[in-house]
This record gives C-alpha cells, sequence and structure tokens, in this order.
C-alpha cells in the first residue's frame, strides 16, 4: 500500500509510567517537536500492557502501535519488563501467522533521559506508516470458500461423525475394564473417567466398567473433566490417559490445579487414533501413569511428520493472504465457546471474556470480537496447550484452532525450546523470564 | 411433474443472486464439513454428499450479532439511530425439512404479544425451498417431534431427489411459487426412508416435569462441559444477550446469541443461580423445549435434526439425553 | 415501523441517595406526548439503561398515581449499576416498559393490608404502599414491616415516618440483632420475628412479602399462623431478565417466563412451581 495524500496516521503508544512516559515529557519540556499523530497510553509498567490492548488500538483504528517501556534491569517494579519481553517474543509470533502486518507494530526500550529517542521513535513511526498507508485489518475481504484443499487446514473432518462406527473389542480394551472394575471396587476410586461409547463416561459402580471402551474413538482429552465441579463432587477419579493427555495433567499439576496424588492414572499405550495430531506424536504412552495398559507387546509407533509442518502451507502465503485466511475462519465463529470449555487449561472460574469491568474482550461474534477472542486465548494457552485439538475438534463452525496453537507451540520450542507438559520439572513459559530473552526485535 | 436439473437450480440461483436477492445454501466450508453460507457463486451450492449441515438457517432470521439501534451522546444529548427497516430479499435453497419446520415454531414466540418486528421483517423476506432427505444417520430423530424425510412445514417449496440427479418441483406457498412458478409433484416421487420413531414427546415432557430435581440430569450430564455448541446449531433455539458495545460517546445495542447452557445465563447479580449445575441446565434444554414450550405455544422447541448431537464435543444431545430416561415405554418403529 | 427494543429517552429530574451503595432515580419522560399516554400497574417493572453501559431491570417504585414522573431504585453491584450511580439531574437514561404482571390492587379492595419486606426489596413495596394510601378508602389496616441488616441498609425511612401518620396505618421497622445505632428507636430482630411479634391477624389480609429467600422462607410460617391463605400471599421474583418481553429466554423459571406471567406471583403459584428461581 502507498502512501495516501492527506493521510495523517494515527499511532497508539502504550508506554509505561516510569520511562517512556517521562522520556516523552522530557522531549516536551526540552522543546523536542515530535509528530502529534501520537496518542500516548500511560500504564504502570510494560508487564500490565496486555496484548489485547494491541489488538485494541486496531481495532479502533489505529494505524500502528508502539510499545515501549523502561530497559531491561530498569523497570519500576523490577521484572515487569522481563515478563513483557517474554510476551511480546510469542504475541508476535502469533500476530505473524495470523497475517497482521508487523511492519506496524513496534517495541521500544525508552528510558526517562531519552527524550530525543521518543522524539526519533515517533518520527520514524509517522513516516513509515504514512508510507504504508492507512490500515484496515477488519475490512479484508475472507478468503473463497469452499476450500480449495490447499491442504493450509486439517480441521472440519470431526472424527465424531464416526462414533459409532465398527471398531473390534482388544485385550487393551477388557484389561481396562477389568481395571477399572477393581480400582471401584476397593474403594481406591470413586469415579472412573474413560471413554465409553458415545463420549466421555463416568464410571461410579465396579459393574458398569463395562460401558468403557477402548478403540479409534478414544480421541477426546478427559482431563478437562478434572476441573469439572459436578466431577470433582464425586470424589478420588481414575483417570484413562494417553501420552498426549498426560502432558495436559503434568500443566495441570504445575499449574497447581490437580493435586498428583489425588488422581489415579491409568495409562493408555496408544496406538494413534487417525488424527491429525496424531502423525507427529512422539508421546505414543504416559510415562507417569499409575498403572499401564500396554501396547499388547508391539513397539510404539514412530511419528510420521514434522510436528509444525501443518504451518507450512499458512506461512508459505504472503501476510494478507494469511489475513484473508484467518478473515475467513473467524467470521464463522459463533462464540459457543466448545474450544474454551473442552480445554483442560481453560480452567479460570470467571474467564476474561466473561467480565465486563471492563469489557475487555467483546462478546459479540462480530468480526473484531471474533479476532479478539481467539487472539486472546490463543495467547493465554502460549507454553500450556498440549495440542490435544480438542478445541479444533470441538468448533462447531471447523475453525481451524490448530494452527493457532502450533504457531505458539512452534514460538516456543524455537525460542525458547520448550515444549508444554513435557518436563514437569520445567518453569512456567509465560509466567517465568530469563534475562538473556532476545530482543532483535526490541529498538 | 415439474422437475429441476442441478444446472437448472443453479441457474435460477445465478438469476437470483443477479437480481440482488441473498441465495444462501450448504457449502463445503472444510473437507467434511459444510454449513449454511450465503453463497458467493451459484457453483458453491452443495446438492449431495451430506445428510445434514452442521449449524442450522436460523442465522438468516435471528442474526447471531444484530444490532438493535445505534446511540451518540452530544453534551448530553442522545440520540438513538435507528436501523435501516427494509431487508434484502432471501432464498434458502437446500435446507431440510427439520430447518424449514423451525419457522413457524420461532414465530410464535417472536410474536407472543409483543411483536419482533426485526424477526418478521426477516420472516417476510425469507423463501424457504426444502430439499426432501433421502437419507438420514443415527442422529437424525425428526419422526419423533412429528416431522419426516419429507415434511412441508414451514417450507415455500419443496424438492425431492428423483434418483437420477433430477429434483422433483412442488410450490407449495405464494413465496414458493414467486420463486420457481407453479409447480406440482405428483405424489411423492422418489420416497424417502425416514429414521424410526424414538420417543413420545407426552412422555418425555411428563418425565421432565414429574422428575425436575431427579439426580437423573446430574447423571446424564457429567460429561456436559457447557459450551453453546448444542444451542447455537439448534435451528429453533433462539435465546440471545443484550449488549451495549462503544464508549461514552457513541455505540450500538445489540443482541447476541446466548445459550441455557452457560452458568452466567442464569446468574443472579447476588450471587445466587438457580441453575448453578450442568444438570439443571441440561434439564432446561429438555423441560423448556417439551414442556415449557409446548405449554405455551402448542409447539415442540425442536425438530430432530440431531445438530446438537453431532456438534456435541462431549456426544449428548437431546435424543441422547432421551434414550436414557428410564421408565420410558419403548416406542415401536 | 416500532422497535420493541428501542427504548424512551428519560430526562433524569431527581437523584436520592439512601444508603452507602443503594440510590434512587426520578425520570421524565423526554418526549411530552409520551409522557401524557403513559400508564402502568404498581407492580411491573421496567427495564433502565445507561447508554455505553447496558440495560438493567427494576421495579417502578413510584405510584401509578403520580402522573409526571416514575421512579426506580437500585444497588451498586456491577457495570450497568455502577454507570446508574454516576448519573445526575439532567442526564439521559434509556427506560423500556411497563412489563409484566402487576399487582392486582382491585382484587385487593375490601382487604387489610401486610407489607413485609428485607433490605432492597422495599422499593417494589412501596410503590403499593403509596398506592394504597392514595386510595385508602379501598383498603383496610395497613401494617408495614421493613427491615434490613443495620440501619445504614434502610431504604426510603423519610417515607417510612410519613406512612406511619395515616390514620390505620402500623409502620414497624426492624435491624438484625447487632445492626442498631445506639439511639435506634426500632425493633430488634429479623424480619419475621418481629412480625410474629406484633401478632397482626392476616385472614382478613392480603400480604405482600418481598425480601431475600431466608426471610421469605421464615416469614410464610409465621402467616400461616396468623390465618393467612397462601393464594393471598404475594411476592415478586427477582430474575435475571434481559428482553423483558418473553423472547430471550432467560427468565424462563419452571414453566413461566417472569418477565411476562410475574414478576408478581403468589405463593400458592410459587408452591406449585419447581423452584428453577
Amino acid at each position: 500500500m502507498s502512501g495516501t495524500d492527506g493521510f495523517s496516521p494515527k499511532i497508539v503508544a502504550y508506554v509505561c509510567n516510569w520511562c517512556t512516559y517521562l522520556g516523552a515529557d522530557l522531549a516536551g519540556t526540552a522543546r523536542l517537536e515530535y509528530p502529534p499523530n501520537v496518542r500516548i497510553i500511560r500504564l504502570p509498567c510494560t508487564g500490565r500492557i496486555d496484548t489485547n490492548l494491541v489488538v485494541k488500538a486496531f481495532e479502533v483504528g489505529a494505524d500502528a502501535v508502539l510499545v515501549s517501556g523502561c530497559h531491561p534491569g530498569d523497570c519500576h517494579y523490577t521484572a515487569g519488563n522481563y515478563h513483557a519481553r517474554r510476551r511480546w517474543m510469542l504475541f508476535r509470533d502469533l500476530l505473524e501467522v495470523v497475517g497482521f502486518d508487523m511492519r506496524r507494530i513496534y517495541f521500544t526500550w525508552i528510558s526517562a533521559a531519552e527524550g530525543r529517542k521518543f522524539q526519533q521513535t515517533i518520527e520514524e513511526i509517522t513516516e513509515q506508516t504514512r508510507a504504508l498507508g492507512p490500515y484496515r485489518p477488519y475490512e479484508v475481504e475472507p478468503a473463497a470458500t469452499p476450500c480449495s484443499g490447499c491442504a493450509a487446514c486439517s480441521a472440519g473432518s470431526d472424527p465424531s461423525h464416526d462414533r459409532e462406527g465398527a471398531v473390534a473389542d482388544s485385550p487393551a480394551q477388557a484389561h481396562l475394564r477389568e481395571t477399572a472394575a477393581r480400582l471401584l471396587s476397593g474403594g481406591a476410586v470413586k469415579v472412573v473417567i474413560g471413554y465409553g461409547r458415545r463420549g466421555p463416561a463416568f464410571i461410579t459402580r465396579p459393574e458398569d466398567a463395562a460401558r468403557l471402551v477402548w478403540n479409534q474413538t478414544c480421541f477426546a482429552n478427559l482431563t478437562t473433566y478434572l476441573k469439572r465441579q459436578e466431577v470433582r463432587a464425586l470424589g478420588k477419579p481414575a483417570i484413562v490417559l494417553k501420552g498426549c493427555d498426560e502432558r495436559a495433567l503434568v500443566v495441570l499439576e504445575k499449574e497447581s490445579q490437580v493435586e498428583r496424588a489425588e488422581v489415579h492414572t491409568i495409562g493408555m499405550a496408544c496406538p494413534g487414533m487417525g488424527q491429525p495430531k496424531c502423525e507427529s506424536c512422539d508421546t505414543r504412552q504416559p510415562r507417569f501413569a499409575d498403572e499401564m495398559i500396554a501396547l499388547d507387546g508391539r513397539p510404539a509407533p514412530t511419528p510420521t511428520a514434522d510436528r509444525y509442518a501443518a504451518l507450512d502451507p499458512l506461512l508459505e502465503m504472503p501476510p494478507e493472504a494469511r489475513l484473508a485466511f484467518w478473515t475467513a475462519e473467524f467470521d464463522r465463529c459463533l462464540k459457543c465457546y466448545a474450544c474454551r470449555q473442552v480445554c483442560p487449561m481453560c480452567y479460570c472460574e470467571r474467564c476474561l471474556a466473561d467480565k465486563n469491568r471492563p469489557q475487555a474482550i467483546d462478546t459479540s461474534p462480530h468480526r473484531k470480537g471474533n479476532f479478539a477472542w481467539h487472539l486472546s486465548r490463543a495467547i493465554h494457552l502460549a507454553g500450556r496447550c498440549v495440542g490435544c485439538d480438542e478445541c479444533t475438534r470441538a468448533c462447531p463452525a471447523a475453525i481451524d484452532l490448530r494452527l493457532l496453537n502450533l504457531a505458539l507451540a512452534r514460538a516456543a520450542e524455537t525460542q525458547f525450546s520448550y515444549r508444554a507438559g513435557t518436563d514437569p520439572a520445567a518453569e512456567p513459559l509465560v509466567g517465568a523470564y530469563s534475562l538473556t530473552d532476545k530482543e532483535e526485535f526490541i529498538r | 411433474m415439474t422437475t429441476l436439473t442441478p444446472d437448472g437450480l443453479r441457474k435460477l440461483v445465478g438469476e437470483w443472486m443477479a437480481a440482488g436477492k441473498i441465495c444462501v445454501g450448504p457449502v463445503r466450508v472444510k473437507p467434511g464439513t459444510e454449513l449454511f453460507t450465503r453463497l458467493a457463486s451459484p457453483e458453491e451450492l452443495l446438492l449431495d454428499g451430506w445428510v445434514r449441515p452442521a449449524n442450522s438457517i436460523k442465522e438468516w432470521l435471528l442474526p447471531r450479532h444484530e444490532v438493535l439501534y445505534g446511540y451518540r451522546v452530544e453534551k448530553n444529548r442522545i440520540e438513538l439511530l435507528d436501523q435501516p427497516e427494509t431487508v434484502p430479499e432471501q432464498i434458502v435453497i437446500c435446507a431440510h425439512p427439520c430447518d424449514a419446520a423451525a419457522l413457524p415454531v420461532l414465530d410464535q414466540v417472536f410474536n407472543w404479544d409483543f411483536r419482533d418486528e426485526a424477526y418478521n421483517r426477516r420472516r417476510e423476506a425469507t423463501t424457504v425451498i426444502t430439499l426432501a432427505c433421502t437419507a438420514h444417520d443415527q442422529e437424525c430423530f425428526c419422526t419423533s417431534v412429528g416431522l419426516g424425510p419429507d415434511a412441508e412445514r414451514g417450507s415455500d417449496a419443496m424438492l425431492t431427489p428423483l434418483g437420477d440427479g433430477q429434483f422433483a418441483v412442488s410450490s407449495l406457498t405464494e413465496k414458493g411459487r414467486a420463486a420457481l412458478g407453479k409447480a406440482e409433484a405428483d405424489g411423492h416421487a422418489g420416497r424417502t426412508n425416514a429414521p424410526p420413531v424414538r420417543f413420545v414427546p407426552r412422555q418425555v415432557a411428563r418425565f421432565a416435569v414429574d422428575h425436575f430435581a431427579d439426580p437423573f440430569w446430574q447423571a446424564q450430564s457429567l460429561a456436559c462441559v457447557g459450551c453453546g455448541a448444542c444451542a447455537y446449531t439448534c435451528p429453533v433455539c433462539h435465546c440471545f444477550d443484550i449488549v451495549d458495545e462503544g464508549n461514552g460517546r457513541e455505540g450500538v445495542r445489540a443482541r447476541n446469541w446466548d445459550a441455557c447452557q452457560f452458568p452466567l445465563f442464569t446468574l443472579h447479580a447476588s450471587g445466587h443461580n438457580p441453575r448453578h449445575g450442568q444438570g439443571d441446565r441440561q434439564r432446561q434444554r429438555i423441560y423448556h423445549k417439551f414442556h415449557v414450550y409446548p405449554e405455551k405455544f402448542g409447539e415442540t422447541l425442536c425438530t430432530g435434526c440431531g445438530n446438537c448431537a453431532r456438534n456435541c464435543p462431549a456426544g449428548l444431545g437431546v435424543l441422547p439425553l432421551i434414550t436414557e430416561i428410564p421408565h420410558a415405554e419403548p416406542v415401536q418403529a | 415501523m416500532q422497535n420493541l427494543y428501542k427504548p424512551d429517552l428519560m430526562e433524569v429530574i431527581g437523584v436520592r441517595r439512601h444508603t452507602s451503595d443503594v440510590k434512587s432515580i426520578s425520570l421524565r419522560f423526554q418526549d411530552a406526548e409520551r409522557a401524557r399516554q403513559f400508564t402502568f400497574r404498581v407492580g411491573q417493572f421496567g427495564i433502565f439503561s445507561a447508554f455505553g453501559a447496558g440495560e438493567s431491570t427494576f421495579n417502578i417504585c413510584s405510584s401509578s398515581n403520580w402522573r409526571d414522573h416514575i421512579e426506580f431504585c437500585f444497588r451498586k453491584v456491577g457495570r450497568v449499576t455502577e454507570a446508574l450511580w454516576q448519573v445526575e439531574e439532567g442526564d439521559t437514561v434509556g427506560f423500556r416498559g411497563p412489563y409484566g404482571r402487576g399487582y392486582p390492587v382491585e382484587e385487593w379492595r375490601g382487604k387489610d393490608l401486610i407489607f413485609l419486606g428485607g433490605g432492597i426489596a422495599m422499593p417494589p413495596i412501596r410503590c403499593a404502599i403509596w398506592y394504597a394510601l392514595e386510595n385508602r378508602e379501598e383498603y383496610g389496616k395497613i401494617t408495614v414491616v421493613y427491615g434490613a441488616r443495620t440501619v445504614g441498609d434502610l431504604v426510603f425511612v423519610d417515607e417510612l415516618a410519613q406512612w406511619a401518620e395515616h390514620p390505620n396505618v402500623q409502620v414497624i421497622q426492624c435491624v438484625d440483632p447487632g445492626g442498631q445505632t445506639p439511639d435506634w428507636p426500632g425493633e430488634i430482630g429479623f424480619v419475621p420475628t418481629v412480625f410474629e411479634r406484633a401478632q397482626v391477624p392476616a385472614s382478613r389480609a392480603v400480604s405482600l412479602v418481598i425480601g431475600p429467600p431466608i426471610m421469605i422462607k421464615n416469614t410464610i410460617p409465621v402467616l400461616e399462623r396468623m390465618g393467612a391463605r397462601m393464594s393471598d400471599v404475594y411476592t415478586s421474583l427477582e430474575n435475571r431478565m434481559k428482553c423483558g418481553v418473553g423472547k430471550c429466554g432467560r427468565c424462563n423459571a419452571g414453566p413461566v417466563y417472569v418477565c411476562k406471567e410475574g414478576p408478581v406471583f403468589t405463593f400458592q403459584e410459587l408452591q406449585a412451581m419447581p423452584v428453577d428461581y
């Protein structure tokens, strides 16, 4: 887009009170003129700058956004800017995959003494944005349907359609039923959370253990039920876990949502459930289960695909095409919150989206509200999502949420060698920070 | 007998679109997922290869997000800004009988004493061309709620597949005739197969009333995660929320779809929640659909489409829940 | 064409602060014609809004005999009520209504009236009391027992004093034990207890009881002991509402839509309903 005559860019600057804001003030008192295009929004610390504020700026018509704070080591609150830096490292990758124009988002460290740097930064941003022209990310023409089969996504083939499909009984299934009956009659557990014919089953009596199945329809991640108050009220649970599911349990335990000793895990060696996530799976069986039901003596299959291969078609598209793709995806969103409700990691008693003082994320299922929701949810799951793809499966509008989660998982692994739920001793990704976190993108 | 070929139908769709009408039909959105979508071209219209789309056509009568009016504040004066009153004509092509039958059902609540003119305007502007079903899956149960694969309720015209790719055409109303001309199908060409009857609605209502506080509801709802997928894909669920969006200077008041499955739906400001467990909320679905709505309007608030079960990530749904009701007399198919 | 959801614009002509978190607001229609035509029945509710914050449901707590304005009363608990808290004289507020079934005041003629209320439940009772006092000859003895947790939580206290000055009207105020100030002249005790102490005959009376569930639960047996029939005991249900016109489904409680068949119910009707409220 070339600059248009008479176009005066609107720039929103989120700045921290103690450094950049004072730097801007210094520019003023030192009579260093800078373009009036910038609207400065002062927050106590960059650590307080929620990622949805950046998105909000574009919602209300900003052509560029600046986020600026104290230099590392100078934060008034000691570590706020370290947390912010780590958050931005991940959020940038998300925005890039979604197709936002990253030339319009700037991060800087500007101290209270750097009035000139503030002036120069604003001048530079204003000129660059003027050249780029107005930014209308929410007015993009959505990518065409029907899908062209470009393989950019994997959503849509909800396996639950074949819920009642023919599946043979197996020794593993019989073993599972015996295990469940034993645990219940011995009183060791009060409920066995497993898979039934149609979906999750909650077995409370030994004689009902025959309702449990173990077959190709057992793709759901049952750990999400550990947070449901109605399930907790039943008493100590045993839970049937595949290797991928166990990663969720590791995260939940790390985040103090589950007392490991209060859950009895029945590990299943999984032959693969035929889902997209299974092609690249390298955790075919749980590592920390209280008891294991083995893979009938055969070795576990090895992964056949690169974990993040699904992102390639998307990343090969230019940003505008990516944004068009995601516009088409999010336009279908109904705000049913199935993605949130099935997710084991979405356990907040009151979700940010359900709060209205302030209304941080519009509840309406319109384009802006849908982008805000999905971007927020994705970043809240950064370093926590284990890739169970339940959200993708649950979405009634076939939105390829898997790609959003993969984007952040890839960012986590590439930038921090981090994979959620694989190392029980690892620190939380976004909750922690390192003094050596990379910041080439910060001026 | 009047017939249409697929090409003929698409040609008509092209003409309607050229005339500025909004055309809606099943579109393959992803491999394995079809959704009722506003057509961008006649070629998008998917005439076969699906049992039923994963959503419903209520979007075009009760949009998921609808601005009721805008507001603008100038000093102390507030001005309310009306929405346009004319609605473009809409034609739904290849709705199923379970979609079409939803319209006369929804008409009741939206005209219950107070007339919802936004709904009525859209209703007036909508023509529904129904495609009779030649297949059903295990989630379908239209016959249990008084409908069937060629039921005509709510339809303006009916297309019945003849087996050779063509459709027999039957125009049922003025709107149908306006779209497809005078057309009569002779008898029921291409007899379709119907799902077996699985329950009697009256018995379901009886159970819900007599066993309102029964632990049955809680026990059956353990797998429910409390999302709104069932309600939002249901042809007749219509609950909505009203929100203000904007700032101190200007904004809109809009209504958005809402669902009784969310805990916030009945949460009082005091913190008291009459339906604080998912069991209470699942019971509400059945109770409202099979008892309250019929008591008030003489209509079951369910058309047996099965979308709830198909979209539920946990395998629940109206039919799965009803089949667990004990003491229900088995129904002979 | 009429937009069912479009509110009337109302001018704020008065704001009264009752407690640290309760205010009542008096409104006048901006449209004079509408003001002339507007009528309602006591017990009906309206949906009041602060543009930008949202809508909220409140009983119209003024008497239906007052033709020049309407009033509503609210506690500051959430987004909308916080916005309403900021409202001043001259501001504009939205109003939709009147909705719902009001009190059947014609059927109450010739009977004694017993009004029992707790805390923030006084406003929906206040309108009925003023109505009855303004139609004094139609009703018998009027008894009011009104209590709150503490003295500071009582609302419309000046009017309570005014009511007591009317003929054949008994007004008893009470606060929960521990909620009294040193100079508190009223009763100390919960509303059901204080009401029982007053020994008010109820067999020829119509009663209106509104308050927190625990208060209602304990008051009903007292009324029965005093001779009341449940078909003559009324309440107003607080429920989550949104549209107010029977469409959005939120207020559906058991077999009824509170916004259409309520919010006023007799206890006989409530006892026939499942507890879904």
